[in-house]
């Protein structure tokens, strides 16, 4: 009877009964993998959105590769806005006249890519200060942070057009440069929050009685135990990046000609005759955008409740 | 006996910045500690026993701290060493066992990676040596099964098993002066005797010092050498531990031996010091600080000092020469 208690409590705290082995017991707990699979299996959507990313992001990156660039630069007027089906479009063609299925996946490639490189150089310097401010504290990090206050209250989309209109030779990866440049500050809020009450811990300290530098404490010690807000942030930042980066290139001021992006797909809808008649021209890339966000921010919300004991829903 | 001092403490006063203002937390400490001895500093919460341990092995933020007085280590001035100068000697030369065994390890590294860090700073060993280091050491601190441990993780592993990790982390290098504070107090009764025997003889084959931080008087009658009781910042009373068993002098010490239970008391009740150690910001240093614990007691006019009444025995101020319980006048 007793043992049986003993059993289910021990279930009901840890997930699974204790085993032992060779005299010395060993609690398994749920690794972070299992978590977020266990997550996934909870929220039904979320494991929907997983799948049409997975199978987008394949399908896009695959396919892209199989366009010629022609297709995505040559100008063919007689064939401009043909309905979807007619001459094999299957989407129909654009102004000028180029097969809108071959620019969405030429589009969408360019796009992810971008706002992949700029989610890695944003989180890349966010991670570094954060984890310099809130280590170090004291002088360092007041300096530091209040430059990223100023910095945060920037009007940042004015100041990326004003850049990217004076910026000579200017090609994607100036775009890239230019929009990281404002992308790493809510990270490094974040981390260094985390950081401060980290480098508190008593594993901290311990790593410090054995002599260790304050280098390889902050990336030996600290970072390991940062991995699962890193993942979180990364993908939130992802999908807001791809807002950013298709919000610039609908206004013009985002890729550059020869490079299509979905922003410059979904501008054709400025022209009113386009926007009231000819519908299949600028709804698919909108339609991709949104799927793509949302889809994103689902599973980053399962990665945000794998991180976090207290939001878990299974 | 030829002893050899290995650390000395003189005169170290540690004061923390609270609010823009420094308040003294360790006031006018010394202390000596020689090779093979366990010196058990005692007192209650508060009593800054924790602060001087930590300012020997320097883990105070020195933004926020002021340390005066001098603390040598092996001929090394400690307090005018740098970072890069400390670094050399923490985890080689010193090692420190902490409280709370499951916060004291890193929760996503490996037990044996925790282990090979100090061996990583401060050896020249090849991986595989210090694999054999590693598993020595499991081994030495009394783990079955040391390759399978050394590859789990802090949450796998009981609370006496944890707090031998954090035993083979200090030793790592041989250490010559082990500081521990308070090493069993997260464990319980059975562990602790095996954990206190464990310290025995790790300091038996180095021929280390241990400076062991406690509140439970009988960790302190089992391992210690001389005992240093320490009331709000100061050192009350200090003495070989039978000397402090048999002969405690100052009423702070007299109230913590009776405070603890026997087992032969016929009394139902735990005596109790009434009161607690005032809080930093209220000790008043020209005043005899346990006197308001015991206002039945004269006390002491302006700061007492610490005197030597008998061969190594030191009593702070002359109060203790009329003090009687409560239930003795």
């Amino acid at each position: 009877m007793s043992e049986k208690n003993e059993t289910q409590v021990q279930q009901s705290v840890q997930g699974k009964v204790p085993e032992i082995k060779d005299g010395a017991v060993i609690v398994e707990t749920p690794s972070t993998w299992r978590t977020i699979k266990r997550e996934f299996l909870k929220d039904k959507v979320a494991l929907v959105s997983a799948i049409i990313l997975a199978v987008v992001f394949v399908t896009v990156i695959i396919w892209a590769f199989f366009i010629p660039r022609s297709a995505v630069t040559n100008v063919n007027i007689i064939d401009q806005y043909l309905t979807p089906g007619t001459q094999g479009h299957l989407l129909g063609t654009d102004e000028q006249g180029r097969d809108q299925v071959k620019m969405l996946i030429a589009s969408a490639r360019n796009s992810l890519m971008i706002a992949f490189m700029i989610s890695i150089i944003g989180q890349f310097f966010g991670v570094i200060v954060g984890l310099i401010t809130g280590y170090f504290r004291g002088i360092v990090d007041t300096i530091i942070m209040r430059v990223i206050d100023f910095w945060i209250v920037l009007p940042f989309l004015m100041i990326i057009i004003v850049l990217v209109s004076i910026v000579p030779k200017y090609n994607e990866w100036t775009l890239i440069w230019i929009i990281g440049l404002f992308a790493w500050q809510g990270t490094t809020r974040l981390i260094r929050s985390k950081v401060l009450s980290e480098a508190d811990r008593d594993y901290v300290r311990a790593s410090k009685t054995s002599g260790s530098s304050n280098f390889m404490i902050m990336f030996r010690e600290i970072l390991p135990n940062l991995a699962s807000l890193i993942i979180v942030d990364t993908t939130l930042n992802f999908a807001g990046n791809i807002g950013i980066e298709t919000t610039l290139s609908f206004l013009g001021f985002g890729l550059p000609n020869g490079t299509p992006s979905l922003g410059t797909m979904v501008s054709a809808a400025t022209d009113p005759t386009v926007l009231a008649t000819k519908p299949y021209v600028w709804v698919p890339p909108v339609i991709f955008i949104i799927v793509i966000c949302v889809g994103i921010s689902f599973v980053g919300q399962v990665f945000r409740r794998a991180a976090d004991a207290r939001q878990r829903l299974g | 006996m030829k002893e050899e001092t290995l650390l000395s403490i003189n005169g170290v006063s540690v004061a923390f910045k609270i609010n823009g203002e420094f308040y003294t937390a360790i006031d006018d400490v010394s202390l000596e500690l020689h090779r093979d001895e366990v010196l058990a500093i005692v007192g209650e919460s508060g009593s800054g026993k924790s602060t001087l341990a930590t300012t020997v092995i320097g883990l105070h933020n020195m933004n926020a701290t002021k340390i005066t007085g001098e603390i040598n280590f092996q001929n090394k001035e400690i307090l005018e060493l740098s970072e890069d100068e400390f670094n050399d000697i923490r985890g080689d030369e010193m090692g420190m066992i902490f409280q709370d065994p499951l916060a004291a390890l890193n929760p996503l590294i490996r037990i044996g990676d925790q282990i090979k860090e100090s061996l990583d700073v401060h050896s020249d060993m090849t991986e595989d040596q210090k694999q054999a280091r590693v598993h020595e050491l499991l081994n030495q601190v009394g783990i079955p099964h040391p390759e399978r441990v050394a590859k789990q993780f802090p949450h796998q592993l009981s609370g006496g098993m944890r707090q031998r990790i954090i035993i083979a982390i200090a030793i790592a290098n041989k250490p010559q002066l082990i500081i521990a504070d308070e090493p069993t107090t997260a464990l319980d009764v059975t562990i602790q005797a095996q954990i206190l025997d464990l310290l025995k003889d790790i300091q038996r084959e180095n021929h280390a010092g241990i400076i062991l931080i406690t509140h439970d008087l009988g960790v302190v009658a089992e391992v210690a050498d001389t005992v240093a009781v320490m009331y709000a910042g100061e050192i009350v009373e200090q003495a070989p531990v039978a000397t402090l068993f048999n002969d405690a002098k100052h009423p702070y010490t007299r109230s913590l031996l009776r405070a603890m239970p026997t087992i032969d008391s016929e009394d139902d009740e735990l005596y109790v010091v009434e009161g607690a150690v005032p809080s930093i910001k209220d000790m008043d240093r020209n005043s005899d600080l346990f006197a308001p614990r015991i206002p039945w007691t004269k006390p002491d006019v302006g700061h007492p000092v610490l005197k030597e009444i008998a061969p190594n025995h030191y009593v702070r101020g002359e109060s203790w020469r009329e003090f009687k319980f409560k239930d003795e006048l």
